[in-house]
């Protein structure tokens, strides 16, 4: 593995300090997070600290290489990552238990959000392979990479797994718009989308999966069913007040009011400890992190790349925003987890390679 | 141109993207200042409710003891069964599991939840009261497949002598849902144990203590995590009861296997020494909340829980003698000279009254009259005196109002009088209903605790006392919170020639051959005085027996009252149970050979009309 020293001098350091940040905040109310947990809250924490420095290692595994080198190679890490998934939804159906996680070797590991990072590569790879200088894409254009996507969507909604499928059909559709389609390209998706919606809710979705949509519009239709989820996270955030109950105070997750209080609803302890302020200041932390992505993204004038940024950009994006409406009543309940804060080591590796994806093009961007 | 174009698209597309980021933020932000800010209270509100449950510990009722410190009520720890619904996972694996396991009805069991839906979820709801052991060990066993179901420990009512004293304690039960919306039960919640019955209802507010609390933090499935804070309870007050529990015993074991009522009190004090209504019941059961012994009870045809000495009314027969006699003597209309000839039989009218000796008695003074109860007598007198100065005596008595005994529900005596039969028949009076009122009968419905009070104006010479079954109340630290001085009922201005005629005959009727509780009610150790009566019932069915009595017959210390329904006769039934109280309270006197042959005493020798015999002071 070999970086050059001068390529190092163009890392755009506010970006990473903004992601150290959120990474230490992260962990810190992680620590208030899992001390509730019978299992050893330091289990958990051991698991998440291996898994960032696995993911740094990936991270600077992809810095070593050109990222053009990387995506190339985008359709072998496709349909290897498309691979475990169906395998995963095998093993999973045999078995009968869960079917997200592959497990090797004592270490649980979820496919399905490592083809995040992967989807961007590969889309990024193919539009620009079918772009013409001057010209959006046509409708021609686009239903290869379309069907790419939606092989992978409707596997993990299988699983299920609704919001992964949903992270990947929406940041899929950012880059599209990113790279530019004809307006009857738009038409045709839109038009796609919308039929697409009834026939998901009739055949794909789970009863409860409805459920917690519907119990999103009225919270009363089960409280202590399918809404208690949401009373409960909403009952969290909110009595945090203005400067938060103060770390490691937090009663709501700790009494084990609210479930997967680590993983996706994490929010809820960080906004019933840290109250009104530390929320904004979270929110901050992240927009200034995106923005910054996006400035990346603007000032690659290589067009692969730009897509590649704008592409990780989406994602953390869509993940941060979903997460938060979710644990704050405003978005149905869906497993997507919050990236940096969230427990969970795939998510973490899932962020991680994306950053390496974003400085790996922020380095290589005076290249040309 | 087209390569401008191109990069100005983009600039656009990271001109929106911008504009979407800030307007995520402001979204989100709007979203947090909403919960955090503005619903912030009410949420923090809600995590507490969530998190801190408050529990209740209930506070021991006051103990109560007799005259010599007897504990006839205390309380003793039981296991009660609750339900805390929010703690239910599956309402039908917990409430048919809970109806199975332990054989209860399930309705019952939903209607209990029912009665509590308006409270918070988190607040147990009582469905069993003291459980068996056998039952606490089958929930205990069972308790993982009936979340929600919870075991507490805590105080119960015991009554250590059951049904004996079940009509002057009263019982305890928990409060109805009609109760706790009375003003009364204002600061009492469902489950509540209150007192229904008898003395625990009419101290109801000295007897219970004050609630202790204690606030747990719980966990999402209800398991208490840590204690935060306790209250101690505090136990209710104590009440000493003026009741002597021998007495009682004697009284209530005379009364066994009849229905009846008796009351025993010291006409010095108003104090009651006994107080028994038969049938009884067990208070303790009643305490448990046995619903199925609660059935029984109340649809029991001889009415176990109706306090006859207070609640129950009766033709007095010829124990309203004495009033009528006295009435007379004050009026004027007779004096110890006054004589009747008695056939047998009296005619008035169209109509012939009897005597109750269908021979007659011939020749009958006042004295004798009284002794031997001569109807044809009383008759007459009744016809001199007329019903208006009856009731006015039985006025100056108190026993045509409730005489105010602490017991709650006391129904007053009934004797009538011209105007009160204009007022609610609005018919005149007929001199033939004041020969039949002149021996206790007609429209003269009275207590036995109206007529306890008549022998104690007798056995008092005009006055009596309010009877009282508390003595004081007294604070579980010790404190004497309030203690209960006689209170003076009656006390009349009588002319005491004539209050001393009636004495002597009602001593007569004990203690002089002839008399009518002579063979029956003659005390070897005691003078008593009293009067028998035997009235019709009014029901059909044989007669109801009465006997009043008050002892030692000078200055006596005791007085009483016993009615035997359908006892037949006053002499052969009431009269005996009479005696044997006189032998348990003054069975340390000395025994008394001849009452006749005593010395006189100084003091009252002077007020003593010739010809009668001098009492014997015997203390």
């Amino acid at each position: 593995m070999h970086i050059d020293k001068r390529r190092l001098y163009h890392l755009d350091w506010f970006l990473i300090l903004n992601g150290l940040a959120l990474l230490a905040v992260g962990m810190v109310n992680l620590i208030s997070a899992t001390r509730s947990i019978e299992s050893g809250p330091y289990n958990l924490l051991l698991k998440q600290v291996v898994a960032l420095f696995l993911g740094i290692a990936v991270l600077f595994l992809i810095l070593s290489y050109d990222y053009r080198v990387i995506a190339g190679y985008a359709k072998y890490f496709y349909i290897l990552t498309l691979f475990f998934i169906v395998f995963v939804l095998i093993v999973g159906t045999i078995a009968g238990g869960a079917k997200r996680w592959l497990s090797i070797a004592g270490i649980a590991f979820q496919p399905s959000e490592l083809m995040k990072p992967v989807m961007v590569l590969l889309l990024a790879n193919m539009l620009h392979q079918r772009k013409r200088e001057h010209e959006p894409l046509n409708l021609k254009d686009i239903l290869l990479p379309l069907l790419y996507v939606l092989v992978p969507c409707v596997l993990i909604l299988k699983q299920p797994d609704l919001g992964t499928a949903v992270v990947l059909l929406l940041s899929s559709f950012c880059m599209l718009w990113f790279v530019g389609l004809t307006k009857l390209t738009y038409l045709f998706i839109g038009l796609l989308g919308c039929f697409s919606v009834p026939v998901l809710w009739r055949f794909l979705m789970k009863p409860y999966q409805k459920m917690r949509i519907l119990s999103l519009v009225n919270p009363d239709l089960d409280p202590s069913g399918y809404g208690y989820h949401s009373i409960q996270a909403k009952i969290a955030v909110g009595s945090g007040g203005l400067l938060g109950k103060g770390y490691l105070n937090g009663t709501q997750h700790k009494l084990h009011f609210i479930p997967e209080h680590h993983t996706d609803f994490i929010f809820t302890v960080f906004g019933e400890e840290w109250g009104f302020i530390g929320s904004v200041v979270l929110f901050l932390l992240f927009m200034s992190f995106i923005h910054r992505c996006l400035k990346t993204s603007r000032h690659t004038t290589e067009p692969l790349g730009s897509t590649i940024t704008f592409g990780v950009a989406s994602i953390i994006f869509i993940q941060f925003t979903i997460n938060i409406l979710m644990a704050i009543n405003l978005a149905p309940v869906v497993g997507i987890p919050l990236p940096f804060i969230s427990y969970g080591g795939s998510s973490l590796i899932s962020t991680l390679i994306g950053i390496g994806l974003l400085l790996n093009v922020n380095m290589r961007r005076y290249m040309f | 141109m087209q390569q401008q174009s191109d990069a100005t698209v983009r600039e656009k597309k990271y001109k929106w993207c911008e504009r979407i980021l800030v307007l995520t933020v402001i979204i989100l932000v709007m979203r947090l200042f909403d919960l955090q800010i503005l619903q912030g209270e009410e949420m923090r509100k809600l995590s507490e409710q969530n998190r801190v449950r408050i529990k209740k510990i209930l506070a021991p009722r006051g103990t109560m003891f007799d005259r010599t410190g007897k504990v006839l009520a205390d309380t003793r720890p039981s296991f009660n069964l609750y339900i805390v619904p929010e703690d239910i996972k599956d309402f039908n694996q917990t409430v048919d599991g809970l109806a199975q396991l332990l054989d209860l009805d399930r309705e019952d069991l939903i209607e209990r939840l029912k009665d509590a839906r308006d409270l918070p979820p988190s607040f147990p709801v009582k469905v069993q009261s003291d459980m068996s052991m056998d039952q606490v060990a089958k929930v205990e066993a069972n308790k993982f497949y009936l979340p929600g179901v919870v075991i507490q420990i805590e105080p119960k009512r015991n009554y250590a002598y059951g049904p004996m004293l079940s009509h002057a304690l009263g019982y305890v039960s928990e409060i109805s849902p009609e109760e706790l919306k009375t003003p009364e039960y204002q600061r009492y919640s469902i489950g509540d144990a209150i007192g229904k019955f008898g003395l625990e209802r009419m101290y109801e507010k000295y007897l219970r203590g004050v609630d202790g609390e204690k606030r747990v933090e719980v966990d999402a499935s209800g398991k208490e995590v840590r204690t935060l804070d306790i209250k101690e309870p505090v136990s209710g007050h104590s009440l000493y009861l003026n009741i002597d529990l021998e007495v009682q015993e004697t009284v209530d074991k005379a009364l066994e296997g009849r229905q009846g009522g008796a009351v025993v009190s010291d006409p010095r004090t108003g104090a009651i020494l006994a107080l028994v209504s038969h049938p009884a019941f067990d208070p303790n059961q009643l305490t448990s909340g046995s619903r199925e012994y609660w059935q029984k009870i109340a649809i029991d045809p001889s009415h176990p829980l109706q306090n006859r000495v207070t609640q129950g009314r009766f033709p007095p027969g010829s124990t309203f003698k004495p009033l009528v006699a006295l009435a007379a003597l004050e009026k004027g209309v007779i004096n110890e000279n006054t004589s009747f000839l008695c056939g047998g039989h009296f005619a008035f009218g169209s109509h012939v009254f009897k005597c109750w000796q269908k021979r007659g008695h011939g020749s009958v003074s006042l004295h004798r009259g009284i002794v031997q109860s001569c109807d044809v007598f009383f008759y007459n007198v009744g016809l001199k005196v007329g019903v208006d100065s009856i009731h006015t005596m039985a006025q100056t008595i108190g026993i045509t109002k409730p005489t105010g005994i602490d017991l709650p529900g006391e129904k007053s005596g009934l004797v009538p009088s011209t105007e009160w039969k204009k007022r609610t028949t609005g018919e005149k009076w007929y001199e033939g209903e004041t020969v039949s009122v002149a021996i206790g009968q007609g429209a003269v419905w009275l207590t036995p605790m109206g007529l306890m009070q008549l022998a104690s104006f007798m056995g008092n010479e005009g006055v009596t006392f309010k009877p009282q079954i508390v003595n004081r109340i007294v604070s579980p630290r010790g404190k004497v919170v309030k203690v209960f001085e006689p209170v003076m009922a009656a006390d009349a201005k009588l002319n005491k020639g004539h209050i001393t005629l009636v004495k002597e005959g009602m001593k007569g009727v004990v203690n002089e051959p002839g008399g009518t509780a002579y063979s029956t009610a003659h005390v070897q150790n005691v003078s008593m005085s009293g009067k028998t009566g035997s009235a019709q019932s009014g029901t059909g069915g044989a007669d109801h027996a009465w006997f009043i009595a008050f002892a030692p017959s000078d200055t006596p210390s005791v007085s009483m009252a016993i009615l035997v329904e359908h006892g037949m006769h006053g002499a052969s039934a009431a009269a005996p149970i009479a005696k044997t109280v006189a032998e348990v309270m003054f069975k340390d006197e000395k025994e008394i050979k001849s009452v006749r042959e005593g010395s006189p005493p100084e003091k009252s020798t002077d007020t003593r009309l010739p010809g009668v015999p001098n009492r014997v002071a015997v203390q």
